[in-house]
């Protein structure tokens, strides 16, 4: 039906019009404090642009989570690696160590003074008991028994020899065998060996050139053995054969 | 468009407490008739009331001048709200559906006829004819006889086409004189 003629209409149904029209007057009044309500839940409602405001942290979140993922080593790079062959760092003395400091206070004579020899010293005990402590507690365990067995080297007066010493043992001396041998320093480092680490991941459980060499020895001489094994069946199936 | 629709649209864009006092003071009375013409009991449509303004206010961003008045636009959120209301929270109701088409085969004639008549019997008949209405069409029927609507205008709010309000129109207008027969049997 076209809109001209329902035009019309609108004009010509009068009856419906007014029928309407009592219905409206009759409908119930809206309430006087109904706006006001309106307002107040306005007021206490949380603001919707709240939550918008959300998306740019919620999105550099996801942008920090994705470089995270980029940055991280795959698990193959462990750490067990580094432990098991020491590192040059540990196998050479610092020359900081050795050669005294331009910052450090000279005595009249040219020598570090015994007091800043203490402050280097104590220093370098810290470093290495950390270092320590955050290996395995087998090598805790060493180094507490060396500590009881070791003579305070604190009271030499020679600093350089001292702390050439000290850190000699920390670096060079051996995985004690048993409980109670071995004579290092305070702070000394034992170097690790694959023993000592406990195998946690799976990736560790590695055969070794040797032990891969032998088994694929293992696997050619069974398969040689089982062509053997076939061979000789298949010649007792054709003697079978034979005397049928 | 007038200026004063300007600033009060530019208020409630900048969510002006001002002007969402302002817009429920000039299109308050409108949408409560709207919502309680649909929905039975003032406790619902006062709720739905102010779930109409709540949204209006929060979602005036949306709103596009281009396309429809403001009051059409509220307009529209008032019925899309109270249809939700009836689906899902009012009690089922029952209304008369002319599911054989009997109602088509009505002349024209007869229909104008009938409510052409400004009688009092006739007026009588037609309210009581209109409660058996379903709430989409009775809204429909208000929209353009009471509110004088264009088929545009309808069709905006009922999310609808222009072809599709003027049929609807006409279909109900025929049902309505089904009833009212009905009744009278």
């Amino acid at each position: 039906m076209k809109e001209e003629k329902l035009n019309t209409l609108r004009q010509q149904d009068v009856a419906l019009r007014e029928a309407l029209r009592l219905d409206e007057a009759e409908l119930t009044q809206m309430p006087a404090d109904l706006n006001a309500r309106v307002m107040k839940q306005m007021a206490q409602e949380p603001r919707k642009s709240r939550i918008r405001q959300l998306w740019p942290w919620l999105a550099a979140a996801c942008v920090a989570g994705f470089i995270a993922v980029l940055v991280t080593p795959p698990k193959d790079q462990t750490p067990t690696v580094a432990l098991q062959t020491p590192s040059p760092t540990m196998k050479t003395p610092s020359p900081t160590i050795k050669t005294p400091s331009p910052t450090l206070p000279l005595n009249g004579k040219g020598e570090v003074s015994p007091e800043a020899s203490k402050v280097e010293e104590t220093m370098v005990a810290k470093k290495e008991t950390k270092e320590v402590a955050q290996r395995t507690p087998s090598a805790k365990k060493v180094r507490n028994n060396q500590k009881k067995q070791t003579t305070p080297t604190s009271q030499d007066t020679e600093v350089y020899n001292d702390l050439a010493e000290v850190q000699e043992n920390e670096v060079f001396t051996p995985l004690p065998s048993g409980e109670g041998q071995g004579g290092g320093s305070a702070g000394a480092v034992v170097t690790l060996t694959e023993r000592d680490i406990p195998i946690t991941r799976p990736e560790n459980y590695k055969y070794t050139p040797e032990e891969l060499a032998l088994l694929k020895k293992q696997a050619n001489e069974a398969y040689l053995k089982w062509v053997e094994l076939e061979l000789e069946i298949a010649k007792h199936n054709l003697g079978q054969t034979a005397q049928q | 468009m007038t200026e004063t629709d300007i600033y009060l649209i530019q208020g409630l864009r900048k969510q002006s407490p001002k002007a969402q006092q302002q817009a429920l003071d000039r299109y308050g009375g409108f949408v409560f008739a709207q919502v309680a013409r649909l929905i039975p009991g003032v406790e619902n449509a006062e709720e739905v009331y102010q779930d109409v303004f709540v949204k209006v206010f929060r979602n005036i961003g949306m709103y596009d001048e281009g396309k429809s008045s403001l009051k059409t636009w509220i307009s529209r959120i008032a019925y899309n709200e109270s249809i939700t209301f009836l689906r899902h929270k009012s009690q089922p109701v029952i209304y008369y559906e002319d599911r054989n088409g009997e109602a088509e085969k009505l002349s024209d004639t007869e229909v104008d006829e009938t409510f052409g008549q400004p009688s009092a019997e006739t007026v009588q008949l037609i309210r009581a004819a209109m409660k058996h209405l379903p709430p989409d069409e009775r809204a429909i029927i208000t929209m353009f006889y009471y509110e004088e609507m264009s088929l545009k205008e309808i069709a905006y709010v009922t999310e609808s086409i222009p072809t599709t309000v003027a049929s609807k129109l006409s279909r109900t207008r025929k049902k309505l004189y089904k009833i009212i027969k009905m009744l009278q049997s």
